[in-house]
């Protein structure tokens, strides 16, 4: 396979970027086909929701861990900003949704921007302030007048229950978030994140800008929550603060981004599907040991494939690394 | 003529530990400058400081007559400089092309232009049958060919070495050795650390003696090599 000859080396690379795009195209279709029907097919709506808001939080948090090499504990923090975002732009504003949900993604950024001076400690500091930040944001909202964010009952946003057009907002949004993923993995800015990622000073006397590459990085990372914070606003109708600054919201992200693997589009998508599908079951069977059942369902994951599924595959096959998205 | 690389006075400190005392220098276009030293004598802070990693307490660097010094390590590998490291960093969980496309990500060249670059490179460091690996997979010596492939990859203007014979088996080290040859050849400015006398006095146009961060010798490899100073430094340590 490893032929010398630099012309059939490039047909060698067509080769196997074609291969790698194919099967994106197929992992999305089939991705699209699968959500697409089940409004007609009457399967369960909201497991169904709830999978893609999964996906797509994953997703953008492998962006940020996967790509950047960053954990942030309190990725919640942008999922429920987003959330309140839309609540109150609805409720208090009288904004239609679809019109409120774009400035949702935008409170993220500017969230991000807001964090972004933290995007200089690493590791175990950074997820732990990250965490912190999390919880003053809730604080802040939980703070703040009532008429406005609605105290501990929260907002409701009354008759604006759309359950099947939300539904495929949800579905836009995961696309998003999957295609932007797709670019990135292949894409200038991604090399650059996973250079940082892997070792932050030997990139930056590569010629790497590494504080801007980060911060691309983390707006990227936070813009997706936020959205998902919006729409699942919108499609039960009701945010509190209670639920949007939920912790369980940035570990299920978390779990379900690492049982796939971080650094590929695909890692995430199958982490998802699995985990979420996986709990589903498990609630049916064991409705009282759920949690407890989950939990130990993670600690062997991680213990037996610390890499993730599609990381543990491609670390059997090296080979494929270049075929898999 | 501006002298392609000049330190002037390079003071750096940790908390009480002066590691550079002084160091002045300026090497030519073309030419391999050897710095010797025993362990802890001063090199890698004196090259950290030359491509912006550390700041210098004191002391000015200058790029073809650029002042950089205070520059941020980007903008001074924007400028031409490459290196390569004591104990190899090379992007871990990144293949042996993308590691090479990480420093010309900002070059205006389209992708294909740059893989195709990149391949021609790995072949002359007789890496291209690992082009796909993650760089984790290489061993020792294969990472040290690596971080050099990734240097040149930006055809650097000044390219400095820190410690590239350590732990390199001989065969690998004469392959190393043309490779300094050819930078020299194509008129790069080569600075080459080495505790290593052999090597250095093999390549080196000239060589810069450093002990606890004080140049205490400077000159041809004649008159270093029987500089009292720089051999009581290397008997008496
Ligand atoms: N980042 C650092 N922090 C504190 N001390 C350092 C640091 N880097 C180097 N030193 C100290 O500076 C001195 C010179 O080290 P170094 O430049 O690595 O020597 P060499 O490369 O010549 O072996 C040593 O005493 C070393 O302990
Ligand atoms: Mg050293």
């Amino acid at each position: 396979m490893n032929r010398p000859n630099p012309s059939s080396r490039s047909a060698d690379r067509e080769r196997a970027d074609r291969i790698y795009y194919t099967l994106a195209a197929l992992l999305g279709g089939a991705v699209i086909l699968y959500f697409a029907v089940v409004p007609f097919v009457g399967a369960n709506l909201a497991f169904h929701f709830y999978l893609m808001l999964w996906i797509t939080m994953a997703s953008g948090f492998n962006v940020s861990s996967g790509f950047s090499g960053y954990m942030p504990f309190g990725y919640v923090a942008f999922y429920g900003v987003g959330a309140f975002t839309t609540a109150i732009l609805v409720k208090k504003l009288g904004f239609p949704v679809l019109l409120a949900l774009p400035f949702s993604g935008l409170a993220g950024l500017v969230l991000a921007l807001l964090f972004a001076p933290t995007l200089r400690l690493s590791g175990i500091y950074f997820a732990i302030v990250s965490l912190a930040l999390a919880y003053i944001c809730r604080l802040v909202i939980t703070n703040m007048p009532e008429e406005m964010t609605g105290g501990s009952f929260g907002i409701q946003l009354g008759s604006q229950a759309e359950p099947v057009l939300s539904f495929y907002v949800m579905m836009a949004t995961m696309m998003l978030a999957l295609g932007t993923i797709l670019w990135l993995s292949r894409s200038r800015l991604g090399k650059a994140l996973r250079a940082v990622r892997d070792d932050a000073e030997a990139a930056d006397m590569m010629g790497v800008n590494i504080t801007r590459v980060r911060l691309y990085g983390w707006l990227i990372a936070a813009f997706f929550p936020a959205v998902c914070g919006g729409v699942e606003a919108w499609y039960t109708n009701i945010v509190d603060t209670e639920t949007a600054f939920n912790t369980l919201i940035t570990a299920k992200t978390v779990i379900y981004a690492i049982a796939g693997g971080l650094g590929t589009v695909s890692g995430p998508i199958v982490g998802a599907l699995v985990m979420v599908w996986l709990d589903e079951l498990i609630w049916r069977q064991f409705p009282l040991l759920n949690l407890l059942i989950l939990g130990l369902a993670t600690v062997l994951l991680v213990l037996f494939l610390p890499r993730g599924i599609v990381g543990t595959l491609l670390r059997w096959r090296p080979a494929w690394r270049r075929y898999v998205p | 003529m501006n002298a392609a690389l000049e330190a002037r006075d390079l003071i750096k400190r940790f908390g009480g530990l002066v590691a550079l005392d002084g160091v002045q220098f300026a090497a030519a276009e073309g030419e391999v400058l050897g710095i010797i030293g025993v362990n802890g004598a001063g090199k890698t802070t004196l090259m950290n400081c030359l491509c912006g990693l550390y700041q210098p307490d004191e002391g000015e660097i200058r790029l073809a007559g650029e002042d950089v010094t205070g520059r941020t390590p980007h903008e001074i590998a924007a400028r031409g400089v490459g290196r390569t490291f004591q104990v190899p960093r090379v992007f871990r969980r990144m293949s042996l092309i993308d590691n090479l496309l990480v420093p010309v990500l900002r070059r205006r060249a389209t992708d294909r232009a740059l893989i195709d670059q990149a391949e021609t490179m790995l072949e002359r460091m007789r890496l291209i049958d690992l082009r796909h690996n993650f760089a984790e997979e290489l061993s020792g010596g294969q990472q040290k060919l690596l971080e050099m492939a990734r240097m040149l990859m930006p055809d650097p203007r000044v390219v400095m070495l820190d410690e590239p014979f350590a732990g390199v088996h001989p065969t690998l080290c004469r392959f190393m050795i043309e490779q300094i040859e050819a930078m020299a050849a194509e008129r790069k400015t080569v600075l080459l650390i080495s505790h290593d006398l052999t090597s250095i006095y093999r390549l080196s146009h000239r060589v810069l003696a450093l002990n606890q961060g004080r140049v205490i010798a400077e000159g041809g490899v004649e008159a270093i090599r029987g500089n009292p100073a720089v051999i009581e430094a290397y008997l008496g340590a």
